[in-house]
């Protein structure tokens, strides 16, 4: 029996002229993996942080279980929402100024980071070095580390194989795979890798002006006969 | 006549615009402001990140600040000597030179390289976290950023500038010194004792006072518009220079406004 966690209902959002969001209708399942892909300026950033609360919305509304706009919510109860929500951002955001394991001190008190970065495939001698040291790759996984250290309700992935060599993104596919399907975790992927589909969403929705043009299990995306999707997946592969 | 008419109507359009925009900034502004007093009251304070930012505004500002004020120093007896001497008064001179120094030139003059310095770098710095999503990173993870990044460095601004600008004020009436005893025959002990007698608390008390408000102006630009940069590289930039440019125009501002204020006193 599926369950709903966050409602996203006729979401709106401008920027002056130009609509990014037109009354956006979407469902996010528990414990499931959901895709959002689209074309790059669709909106698939901005819909995610309206969901997480770091942008507003001028119309509509998102609810997360019992909470029912989070619009409304105060600065303080703001913080307490994005807490629920591990999240990987588009060029992984690490604080620059910072070393990796003060890095991962924001998302955990702890002082051993052993696990979770055996658990994202890095070496323990990397606590010590500062996010420009490392590769894209590696920054990624870090942001991951971020994100999951935190045990979040729902995680989210902000392009995670975008700016990746196939190899390293294919790892990366794989790694969020097993840790997504291993902890049967929330997710939502934006993404326009068809690879990251295929390997570990259930369930697809593809924004296209302003709106969830197609939503579907992950497994029939090739069958679909929404001309734009199968533009969107010829294009790509 | 029907475009003219429409010409300035789309002119009346162009400065209400303008205007507008004019007040809703100073809106901003004074929201952005009472978002630091209210977190600084009500959160947690970042003890080692203001003490770090201490050391990079204060301590690292210290060379531009001393050279700055021992060439106005030497500079300003330079002047003096050439205008007093048409009238022999060339004794008034040690007096003028403490009392600009520490009323007007030390604090200005450390407003506006600290604002070049490090309002610059704190608006890049945080503007690059901005557009890199650091900041809403930040937000994700339970961290205020108005108490991780923007509180700390406001503080160390009213804190060290007073600091420096103390600095300042002997490095400059040394100066002035040099240049009095080297160059222009002046008895060392008498320049000094002139210097020490005719100064007074309130000269260099409103020169603190500025120095306070200069820091505060200089952090809290470099801060609000470092936050509100947008789209990349070029915004950073834009930012930078916004917060070098209005902290700039603000210091000399308010430098006539506190000025005006202890004229009366
Ligand atoms: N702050 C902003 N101001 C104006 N337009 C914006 C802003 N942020 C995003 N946009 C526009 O919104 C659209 C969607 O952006 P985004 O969600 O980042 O796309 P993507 O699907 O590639 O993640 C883009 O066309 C972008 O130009
Ligand atoms: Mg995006």
């Amino acid at each position: 029996m599926r369950k709903k966690k966050i409602i996203v209902k006729d979401i709106y959002k401008s920027f002056k002229e130009k609509v990014v969001l037109n009354k956006l209708n979407l469902d996010v399942y528990e414990s499931e993996s959901l895709s959002i892909i689209g074309e790059s300026g669709s909106g698939k950033s901005i819909l995610t942080r309206c969901i997480v609360g770091l942008l507003k919305y001028d119309n509509g509304s998102i609810s997360f279980g019992n909470l029912n706009n989070i619009n409304n919510l105060n600065d303080k109860e703001k913080m307490d929402y994005m807490s629920k929500f591990g999240i990987l951002f588009q060029n992984s955001a690490l604080l620059d100024s910072l070393n990796i394991k003060e890095n991962l001190k924001f998302a955990s008190k702890q002082d051993s980071f052993n696990k979770i970065l055996d658990e994202v495939g890095l070496p323990n001698s990397i606590l010590k070095k500062y996010p420009s040291e490392l590769s894209v790759g590696m920054q990624k996984r870090v942001g991951l580390a971020r994100a999951i250290l935190k045990k979040p309700e729902v995680l989210i992935l902000d392009e995670p194989t975008t700016g990746l060599d196939p190899i390293i993104a294919r790892q990366i596919n794989s790694l969020i795979k097993n840790l997504v399907k291993k902890s049967k975790i929330t997710t939502i992927t934006v993404t326009h890798d068809m690879e990251s589909v295929y390997e570990f969403a259930d369930y697809v929705a593809f924004l296209k002006k302003g709106i969830i043009e197609w939503y579907g299990k992950a497994r029939k995306i090739n069958k679909s006969r929404n001309s734009s999707v199968i533009n969107f997946i010829k294009g790509i592969n | 006549m029907t475009r003219l008419l429409s010409s300035a109507l789309t002119l009346t359009k162009r400065l209400f615009k303008i205007i507008f925009s004019f007040f809703y900034s100073i809106g901003e502004i004074v929201e952005f402001f009472l978002k630091c007093v209210k977190y600084f009251i009500t959160e947690k304070f970042y003890v080692n990140i203001f003490l770090k930012q201490f050391l990079k505004i204060g301590f690292n500002s210290l060379p531009v600040v001393g050279l700055t004020s021992i060439f106005t120093g030497m500079v300003l007896a330079l002047q003096s000597y050439t205008g007093f001497s048409r009238f022999s008064a060339e004794s008034a001179i040690p007096n003028v030179v403490v009392l600009s120094i520490t009323r007007e030139l030390a604090p200005v003059l450390a407003g506006l390289m600290v604002a070049g310095r490090s309002g610059a770098a704190i608006a890049a710095e945080i503007g690059t976290m901005k557009v890199t999503e650091q900041i809403d990173a930040l937000k994700t993870l339970s961290t205020n950023p108005f108490n991780y990044l923007i509180i700390p460095r406001i503080l160390a601004g009213i804190i060290s500038l007073p600091l420096l600008v103390i600095v300042g004020d002997i490095i400059g009436v040394m100066g002035g010194y040099l240049i009095c005893v080297n160059l222009l025959n002046f008895n060392p002990t008498v320049y000094l004792q002139n210097t020490y007698n005719f100064v007074e608390f309130i000269d260099v008390f409103s020169g603190l006072v500025k120095a306070s408000v200069f820091g505060f102006l200089i952090t809290f630009m470099g801060c609000y518009h470092g936050f509100n940069a947008k789209g990349g590289a070029q915004g950073v930039g834009q930012s930078t220079t916004y917060s070098v440019v209005s902290s700039s125009i603000l210091i000399l501002l308010m430098n006539y406004i506190i000025t005006s204020f202890f004229f009366r006193l």
